[in-house]
């Protein structure tokens, strides 16, 4: 065995071909250590649509390096993406590693064995890139153990010229500077067009050549500091290590030095070119094993306009983008044949509020009979309702999914959630009528502004939901209330907002479940010593670095998971490095203050979060432009995207048949198939789709042209009021994004 | 609901890249199979229609196999040429379509009509001379009792009525060297019962029970089958180990086809005497 890493460690100089070849992992090697370990599907690869290119004969190796296990990572939508972009290209080659599990990680010491890659089974120390995936805040302490398994320096400093260029992406990159001296680039945004810049880049300079130098140390075509100042200079990409930050006497972030000309002032994140039009990621990889989203995702619409104060997903992600209907559902039948699955899911930031949601999933429901659709990300509404109805085969119907978040009407407004407790329980009214017998509704506590009373009222609309469910189910009803610790996310406007004391939650949560007693009511509650974590690192600096690397050697892994999470050694590590996590976490920073992913932006502008805090703190909401007027965001600024969403009402997008050219409103002849703007929930035109495909009628569909003008109208209005879950994302901002949405789905 | 019209049975063999597959996830895999290769495939009725698709029996997380038996019910006909060209463009890596048999629908079920299934596995940190003797200790006794764990409750079994055959043979020497696996190595080659009524044997209980024989443990290459992961560390902490680097079945006997073939070719004999 020993034999068999050494082997694996030293540049290959006489192996065949052009490029690098170092052996794999022997096979027997892999077989035994994978007879002790459970689930040893996680890491043997093989997956239908996985692709094995010849490795002497490829360029530019990546390895998406995703620090959680298979199940999480498998999930992600962006991986799925990024994985066939790369691997479209002859000239580079995308492999795939998650985080071993507990019993391989101790196997893998033992044996003296590197982690490997699922493709070609190498080191993750043979590849040229780590694409590493950075969803959750608490994947930190499994980045140590994978770069450690693999024998790769851990921070930027160590890391030799031969180890490869670790770079991240995914949704928490907006602040990346916890992270900063684990990470030699970050990509910021979508990762779709900036992965095939870099591997150019890359490739100009040599960084895949291996070359033994005069002392026996290999290395590479060009060294690490020049690669990485030509990196620097791709829009989107932030190299940390050409910045220094600098701190206030009392411990406050005071700015960022650049220290390279190369590096810029400010890094904003990318937008992926022709969203609407073209889909990446039709060749999905079928896991073996089952999996956390075992379905195919195709996502239908990108950025989010609700505009909830508390959401990063949404803030960052914008504009917002949609994909033509047409494509939607030829995307959707062309996933599903490429892959075999039996189930769609339409995956956005909230997919009701797709404006053409209803014809795509009717149209794809029409087409396909048998495949089940899944619409995660539900509004609070009753075309949501109807919709999913509509969609959802008779035989399942667990539970139905709302993210009301607050439980009073007041703190729904702060948080710009306007959903209103009548909209609520009209809703859960809808559900249960139509055959749903559970209700999940998932709701955040320690909000900025909120009361005791605005506590209990989670209790309150829960029983009210409750009632009207034993109207009709009697004591099989069942309201399930999933109750999570608001963590106040850089870039959005309650950035600077201080997350509640730790103690002064449990209270809350106690007072909760007093107030959950009896017969079908379910409250389940997020472990308030893991939003503290998530908060004090999404809003951390660099001196944080040292602290996540104590917390490892300290003992700590796998920390998103509660059988492995150890509080105790990450208070340990803040000790250690003479820091608090309640200072970063509980902290109110002054608006005036400096904050340290300053720097870094993407979505909206700084300013526009200043003035929609104001706006909450006011109790006032923001109008989501999707339908209303323009907030001016500044997102076309901000992103460099043409954004026709705004004063113009809502969104035109007409795609012909043809070839995707936008064309004038309405006018559909006969022969031309186009596509006509249906306007938004609420709107007349609308609800009658809603009603006629909810009657099984189904007449309404994709290509049939039929008018909706001259179909009966009943004048049913749907509020335009919504819900938008935190932190959930539907998975392509950068490398990839969490996949934490799980018990958000409604699928019937 | 789509009713049957046809029905083929499928030989097929899987190898490593499908090993790591458990029966339920290996269903699945080939359902979504069937949809790639757009084979219509009768369903059952109810609720949640299924594709009417029937293994013979299960075939163990970890294990390879090379004529393995399934029943597949189609809605529409096919030759056997175009069911061929269609599973090979569906199925997932791993799995090879050996023989297509057009069945006759009415047909007996498939998993009641089996009642024996041979298996090889290539053991690491066992003397061939030591495995043999202990073979025909095993063969030799009337009883074997054991234990098997079912979920949470442990059942007692006799092992004995359910191994029809062992032998013990040289390792193939080639391929293991080449992966500086131990020196030591033997194959062993047993028929086992198997029987929807009577109880089948497991491959990793022979095993297991060859290594009490001589002392020793088993590190199975078949995750969580007879030992719990950990347990590599805890129980047989100073016992040497017997580990088993392959294990394959290789093939499944219908009653008829073993009266006609099985006996002929495989004179009983003793371990040591085909070892020899």
């Amino acid at each position: 065995m020993t034999t068999a890493l050494s082997r694996q460690r030293s540049p290959a100089r006489t192996e065949a071909g052009p490029f690098n070849a170092p052996l794999p992992v022997p096979a027997l090697t892999i077989r035994r250590l994978l007879s002790r370990v459970r689930k040893p599907g996680r890491y043997s690869g093989g997956e239908w649509n996985s692709v094995r290119k010849d490795w002497s004969e490829t360029a530019l190796k990546w390895c998406f390096t995703y620090p959680d296990l298979y199940e999480i990572g498998m999930s992600n939508l962006g991986l799925r993406i990024l994985y066939e972009v790369l691997n479209e290209r002859p000239n580079c080659l995308a492999e795939r590693c998650f985080a071993p599990d507990v019993d391989l990680q101790a196997e893998l010491r033992s044996a003296k064995v590197p982690l490997w890659s699922l493709e070609t089974r190498r080191s993750l120390h043979d590849f040229d890139v780590l694409g590493l995936s950075l969803g959750y805040e608490l994947v930190a302490t499994n980045v140590l153990d994978m770069l450690d398994l693999a024998g790769i320096g851990l921070t930027t400093g160590e890391r030799s010229e031969a180890d490869p260029l670790v770079i991240a992406g995914g949704s928490i990159v907006l602040n990346p500077e916890p992270f900063a001296d684990l990470t030699d680039a970050v990509v910021l945004g979508e990762g779709e067009d900036v992965v095939l810049e870099i591997s150019e880049v890359l490739q100009s300079l040599g960084w895949h050549r291996r070359v033994c130098g005069r002392d026996g140390q290999s290395r590479r075509g060009v060294d690490r500091a020049t690669t990485l100042r030509a990196l620097a200079r791709i829009p989107g990409v932030y190299v940390p290590s050409l910045y220094e930050p600098r701190y206030e006497a009392d411990g406050t972030f005071a700015a960022l030095d650049r220290l390279d000309e190369a590096a810029p002032p400010s890094v904003a994140g990318r937008i992926a070119a022709d969203f609407e039009t073209r889909v990446r990621g039709i060749r999905q990889i079928v896991p073996n094993i089952g999996i956390v989203f075992d379905r195919a995702q195709l996502e239908v619409m990108r950025g989010c306009t609700r505009g909830c104060r508390f959401c990063q997903a949404g803030m960052q992600s914008r504009p917002l983008r949609e994909r033509a209907p047409e494509v939607a559902v030829a995307a959707a039948e062309a996933i599903l044949r490429a892959t075999g699955y039996e189930e769609v899911g339409l995956t956005s930031l909230s997919t009701a509020d797709y404006t053409f949601v209803q014809e795509v999933a009717s149209a794809l429901h029409r087409r396909n009979p048998e495949v089940v659709i899944s619409l995660p990300s539900t509004r609070v509404d009753a075309f949501t309702v109807e919709l999913v109805d509509a969609i959802a085969p008779g035989g399942r119907r667990s539970g139905f999914t709302f993210a009301p978040e607050a439980g009073s009407q007041r703190l729904r407004d702060t948080i710009n959630k306007g959903v209103s407790d009548e909209e609520i329980v009209r809703c859960a009214e809808l559900a249960f009528s139509r055959g749903w017998s559970a209700v999940k509704l998932y709701f955040m506590i320690g909000l900025p502004g909120e009361t005791a009373e605005d506590v209990l009222a989670i209790a309150g609309i829960c029983r009210r939901v409750l009632e009207i469910g034993r109207r009709r189910h009697g004591g099989r009803a069942q309201v399930k209330a999933n109750v999570s610790t608001f963590v106040p996310k850089p870039n959005t406007p309650f950035q600077w907002d201080g997350q509640d004391a730790t103690d002064e939650i449990e209270t809350k949560v106690s007072q909760l479940r007093k107030a959950f007693h009896g017969k079908g009511l379910v409250l389940s509650w997020h472990d308030p010593r893991s939003s503290l974590l998530e908060a004090a690192l999404g809003r951390g600096d660099r001196r944080l670095t040292p602290v996540i690397v104590r917390a490892w050697r300290n003992g700590a892994r796998l920390d998103a998971w509660d059988e492995h999470f150890k509080f105790d050694a990450w208070i340990q590590a803040f000790d250690e490095e003479g820091l608090d996590p309640a200072w970063y976490a509980q902290r109110d920073i002054p608006t005036g203050e400096h904050l340290p992913w300053e720097h870094l932006g993407a979505g909206v502008s700084g300013d526009f979060l200043l003035r929609d805090r104001r706006l909450a703190l006011a109790g006032r909401t923001t109008a989501d432009c999707h339908w209303g007027p323009c907030s001016n965001c500044g997102a076309p600024a901000v992103t460099g995207f043409d954004c026709d969403t705004g004063d113009q009402g809502p969104r035109r997008m007409l795609i012909s048949g043809g070839g995707g050219t936008v064309g004038d409103e309405g006018g559909t002849g006969p022969s031309s198939r186009r596509w006509r703007y249906l306007g938004p929930p609420g709107d007349a035109r609308r609800s009658d789709v809603a009603a006629a495909a909810s009657i099984g009628a189904a007449a309404y569909c994709a290509g049939d042209n039929v008018n909706l003008d001259r179909a009966p109208r009943r004048g049913r209005s749907h509020d335009m009021l919504g819900t938008q879950m935190q932190s959930k994302d539907a998975g392509t901002n950068g490398l990839a994004s969490p996949v934490e949405a799980a018990g958000g789905e409604n699928s019937g | 609901m789509s009713e049957a019209v046809q029905r083929w049975r499928i030989v097929f063999a899987r190898n490593e890249e499908a090993r790591y597959l458990a029966h339920l996830d290996a269903v699945t895999q080939w359902e979504r199979a069937f949809r790639r290769g757009a084979i219509p495939v009768a369903t059952t009725g109810g609720f949640n229609a299924r594709p009417k698709l029937v293994f013979a029996a299960p075939l163990q997380l970890g294990m390879l196999a090379e004529h393995e038996l399934a029943d597949l019910f189609l809605a529409e006909r096919l030759t056997a040429p175009a069911l061929r060209e269609r599973l090979t463009a569906g199925m997932p890596a791993g799995y090879r379509v050996i023989d297509l048999h057009d069945v006759w629908i009415g047909a007996p079920a498939l998993a009641p009509q089996l009642v024996a299934a041979d298996y090889r596995m290539t053991l690491l940190g066992v003397e061939r001379e030591d495995l043999a003797s202990a073979a025909t200790r095993i063969l030799s006794a009337e009883r074997l009792p054991r234990e098997r764990r079912r979920e949470t409750k442990t059942v007692a079994y006799d092992l004995r009525p359910l191994i029809i055959e062992l032998r013990v043979r040289d390792a193939d020497a080639g391929t293991l060297a080449a992966d500086g696996a131990p020196a030591e190595a033997a194959e062993l080659w047993m028929r086992l019962r198997h029987s929807q009524e009577r109880g089948s044997g497991r491959a990793d209980e022979v095993v297991a029970a060859l290594a009490d024989e001589l002392g020793m443990t088993t590190a199975s290459e078949t995750p969580g089958a007879t030992e719990t992961p950990s347990a590599t560390e805890t129980p047989g902490v100073d016992r040497p180990r017997i580990e088993s680097a392959v294990s394959v079945r290789e093939r499944l006997w219908l009653e008829e086809e073993l009266t006609q073939h099985g006996e002929r070719d495989q004179a009983p004999s003793s371990p040591e005497q085909t070892a020899g």
